[in-house]
């Protein structure tokens, strides 16, 4: 099934984050041990100690009176914690401040089936009873499995209804303990913000009615429809906003255990190259011990600068015997190669297709696109906590899955999972970085040879950089044939890039055979929910040379919504038409699909902020100019137009607009930070982000070698929010794809020069 | 060999060597983790500290550097310019995963304590601290909100995330 147009429509075959190890996993649970388990699950109950009263898997009433609800999704700054706060007072009828937050147990209960849903070989857009029941089916599997996880921009869509659903039964719940109490009708009752009121003036609080409302069944009772409220749909300064600026917030690297030592770590400068051998003076004051990995060497001490200051001196041998001879140039060679053999090569897999477009006519124009390896670079550079004996584990740290922490540590560790315990503090930025857990296993097997005594491993930003799993480098060959009016009859976009699927599986499943389906992710951007080209082949040349790979925010929408969209922009130029019109026209053709609805309602509000708005002007002697970009991801269609200037042969950002249309904003101003933000961390990859490799070596190592936009260079950013009462979207990761092209396109009205290579460089001075 | 200095107002001594970085003596030694470790090549400022009045990167400052000088971290963090900047950092609902936020409250006061008078863009180029989850809207709101209360001008009474 490795080529081939799809003959069913709008399924496409793509491969999804669930390795096949991992389904096999739950598949073999039994269909009967399945509904077995789903009724522990849905009855699974918040752990309450003395004082306390669960009402279920979500929320709890503490000693103190204040309602927890259970978050099963980490905060790395997109603010779910505070969502999820937000969600339970609105639901409970409570203040803001009466609601606490708790990181939900390791359970399966508190499984995200919607991450791996979504990879799913479906379009996001495709409806129908076969669709239905394999998404019924796997969830159900899912839920068993029981894998937690936040990314690919999930935890809303995720959470919201459930916590809604829980918070109206807990209100029910306590109505009905409130009406026994005072033997007055549940509808004669007055909620007065947590506590009830009786038309003769009686009152009793949710503290004083939460023992005898734990001891009801529960009911099935619908929350309201998500619409504005108190908080929902307004938003509240979020309660970890204090902590973090006070300093008082704390991290993974700040756990500080009773006798924990430091460990300083150094991984094999070649990609793949293994440890030889390796030893520490031993009159070094507060060393503790080396620690001998695969591909890594650790210094243990008492104070990670003693770690540091052992490591400098530490007599280190590499065994380069396995390692990469890779530089950045094979590795566009082989993308080159890969698509030159066009349809011959293998493996290459068709990924969506639609009529024939071989038979079509009309001016061919193609052009190919390229874009490089980055890395993450959270501000908190990777680190992990963790605490080994005979019998336990203990783990504190960052992560975007406690279920794959429990896992990967216990593995390491040697022990059952059950017997590992995670702890999860404030997470100093994730960006798919922390989905891959690699240095949680590290810091584990240093741990293990430290039974009884909690060892903290930190990367230094050099290792971090090193270490990382990099947004893979890619590039893409896009031809079309247009028709008389410059519309494009025929579209074949092919990527060459290698599977971040497979690799992830991989590194989760040591055995796991890849390359059994194309990789989706990095696909996703090139799949047209919405320009609907009804003649096109969408194809993925896997080319793999082994660097790792991983999932980085906004994963394949990071690259293909820069080749799509400046191809797009390149089709109206060549059909002298302005880039706004030519995709009303692309949209207007699509038909009233809702994908095509959604995004044609973002492009008028761009076309009526185009209107409004001149573009900035330049500074004296810089040229200027606008570029658009429409996007749709995670669920969500963001439309972004960017304001440039060139000057000194540097491309200047002077402002951005972003049109976002999330479905329902249910805390807007957190989705106006989070588009900033996506918007920022792409444009820090348009304009300087690039990794490279020189015999396998990592060339980039700290923020010198590695920019990141600053505060001088950041542009002024605007966010508008369209309410189009769809389904939920993602909101995290969706201002990142349409930044590189709104600003490569701006780069052409600028100068007349088209930028097909990321980091953009504009060539001229 | 211990350094003599005066940590967040009161007189302290560090017996990390004098020639190890002040950032690990001050997390380590001092347990004071809200100076945060971002590069350890003066790069990021996450781990910015107040020294004698200046935004200081302990990364690149050694223990025996501050010898009789007067440290400030966030967790020492006072006085009315301190109290106005943090309050308009909150206002601002500037943090997003948060890291590099201390560091930035650290410059912010300094910078704003040496002229509270100067204009919004003075103080914004004094400033070189890197985050990573792209809040710098929210800073620069934050910073020119601290500048107008100073001034006596903000409406404080308004809240918002920086729409």
């Amino acid at each position: 099934m490795s080529e081939g147009g799809s003959s069913i429509g709008r399924i496409a075959r793509r491969s999804f984050l669930l390795g096949a190890g991992v389904v096999g996993g739950g598949l073999l649970v039994g269909a009967g041990m399945v509904a077995w388990r789903l009724g522990a699950i849905d009855g699974y109950a918040l752990p309450a100690g003395e004082g306390e009263t669960s009402f279920g898997a979500w929320l709890r009433l503490a000693r103190d009176g204040r309602v927890e609800v259970a978050a099963p999704h980490q905060d790395m700054g997109q603010g779910i914690y505070a969502l999820a706060a937000m969600l339970a007072a609105e639901g409970l009828k409570l203040p803001l401040e009466s609601v606490r937050v708790v990181p939900a147990p390791v359970e399966a209960r508190y499984a995200n089936p919607v991450m791996l849903l979504d990879g799913l070989p479906f379009d996001e857009a495709s409806e129908g009873p076969l669709k239905q029941a394999i998404v019924w089916t796997f969830d159900k599997i899912l839920r068993v499995v029981g894998m937690q996880g936040t990314g690919g921009s999930t935890s809303t869509r995720n959470m919201s209804e459930q916590i809604r659903r829980a918070a109206a039964c807990m209100h029910d719940m306590l109505a009905r303990a409130a009406s026994a109490k005072f033997k007055v009708p549940v509808d004669q009752l007055k909620n007065v913000g947590g506590a009830f009121l009786t038309p003769d003036g009686r009152t009793a609080t949710y503290a004083e009615l939460a023992t005898d409302a734990g001891r009801l069944k529960p009911s099935d009772v619908a929350p309201p429809p998500l619409r504005a409220g108190v908080y929902v749909g307004k938003g509240a300064p979020r309660f970890d906003v204090p902590l973090k600026t006070r300093g008082e917030a704390k991290y993974g690297i700040d756990t500080r255990q009773p006798g924990q030592l430091y460990a300083a770590i150094r991984h094999s400068p070649r990609l793949g190259g293994k440890l030889g051998r390796a030893s520490v003076p031993t009159n070094i004051a507060g060393l503790r011990g080396i620690v001998e990995g695969g591909d890594y060497v650790a210094v243990v001490g008492e104070s990670y600068a003693a770690a540091v200051a052992g490591l400098e001196k530490a007599d280190v041998v590499w065994d380069d015997s396995t390692a990469l001879g890779v530089s950045t140039g094979d590795v566009f060679a082989a993308y080159r190669a890969a698509l030159d053999k066009g349809a011959e090569f293998k493996p290459r897999w068709v990924i969506d297709s639609a009529g024939d477009v071989a038979r079509a006519t009309g001016k061919e124009i193609r052009a190919t696109y390229d874009a490089p390896f980055l890395a993450h670079a959270t501000m908190e550079p990777m680190n992990a906590t963790a605490y080994v004996t005979e019998t336990e584990a203990r783990i504190w740290a960052g992560h975007q899955s406690a279920s794959l922490v429990q896992l990967m540590a216990a593995k390491a560790a040697r022990l059952p999972s059950e017997k590992v315990e995670v702890f999860t503090p404030f997470v100093g930025g994730g960006f798919g970085r922390r989905a891959d857990v690699g240095y949680i296993v590290k810091a584990v097997e240093i741990a293990a040879k430290f039974k009884g005594t909690p060892v903290q491993t930190i990367w230094s930003r050099g290792e971090d950089i090193r270490d990382d799993v990099y947004r893979p480098a890619a590039m893409a060959d896009i031809s079309a044939r247009v028709d008389g009016e410059g519309l494009p009859s025929s579209f074949i976009y092919r990527i060459a890039v290698p599977s971040v699927t497979d690799q992830f599986v991989a590194r989760v499943l040591p055995g796991a055979r890849g390359g059994m389906m194309a990789d989706r992710s990095t696909v996703d951007g090139a799949l047209f929910p919405f320009y609907g080209l009804p003649t096109r082949s969408i194809e993925n040349f896997t080319v793999d040379l082994g660097i790792p790979v991983g999932f980085w925010r906004s994963v394949g929408y990071s690259l293909n919504c820069f080749f799509v969209e400046c191809f797009v922009d390149e089709l109206a130029a060549a059909a002298s038409i302005k880039p706004l019109d030519y995709r009303a026209r692309l949209l207007a053709r699509a038909g009233a699909s809702e994908p095509a609805r959604r995004a044609a309602r973002v492009l008028e509000r761009m076309a009526a902020f185009d209107k409004a708005n001149p573009p900035v002007p330049a500074k004296g002697g810089a040229r200027s100019g606008r570029g658009f970009a429409l996007t749709a991801s995670f669920h969500s269609f963001v439309g972004e137009i960017a304001d440039v200037e060139i000057g000194n042969g540097e491309i200047n950002v002077r402002r951005v607009h972003a049109i976002v249309d999330c479905g329902f904003a249910i805390d807007p101003p957190n989705v106006v930070a989070q588009v900033r933000s996506g918007v920022n961390f792409g444009l820090t990859a348009a304009l300087h982000g690039r990794v490279d490799f020189d015999n396998g070596k990592v060339l980039q190592a700290n923020f010198d070698s590695y920019p990141l936009l600053s505060l001088e260079s950041a542009p002024a950013i605007s966010v508008e929010i369209v309410e189009s009462g769809a389904a939920l979207g993602g909101v995290g990761e969706i201002g990142t794809p349409a930044i590189a092209p709104a600003v490569a396109n701006a780069v052409f009205a600028a100068t007349g020069r088209r930028l097909r290579s990321l980091p953009l460089t504009p060539g001229i001075a | 060999m211990s350094v003599e200095f005066t940590l967040n107002g009161r007189s302290a001594s560090l017996r990390s060597p004098a020639d190890s970085p002040l950032l690990w003596a001050l997390r380590d030694e001092k347990n004071l983790v809200g100076v945060k470790f971002g590069c350890g090549a003066g790069l990021c400022g996450a781990c910015t500290v107040i020294v004698d009045g200046e935004q200081t990167r302990a990364c690149q400052t050694s223990v025996g550097d501050v010898a009789g000088k007067s440290v400030t971290t966030i967790e020492g963090l006072s006085g009315d310019i301190a109290k106005v900047v943090t309050e308009a950092w909150i206002r601002a609902q500037a943090p997003q995963c948060g890291y590099c936020q201390p560091g930035f409250v650290m410059a912010a006061t300094s910078v704003i304590s040496a002229d509270p008078n100067q204009t919004t863009e003075q103080a914004l180029a004094q400033i070189t601290n890197l985050c990573r989850c792209g809040t710098y809207d929210a800073i620069r709101l934050a910073v020119g909100h601290a500048l107008d209360t100073l001034r006596g001008r903000a409406d404080i009474s308004s809240t918002g995330a920086g729409r």
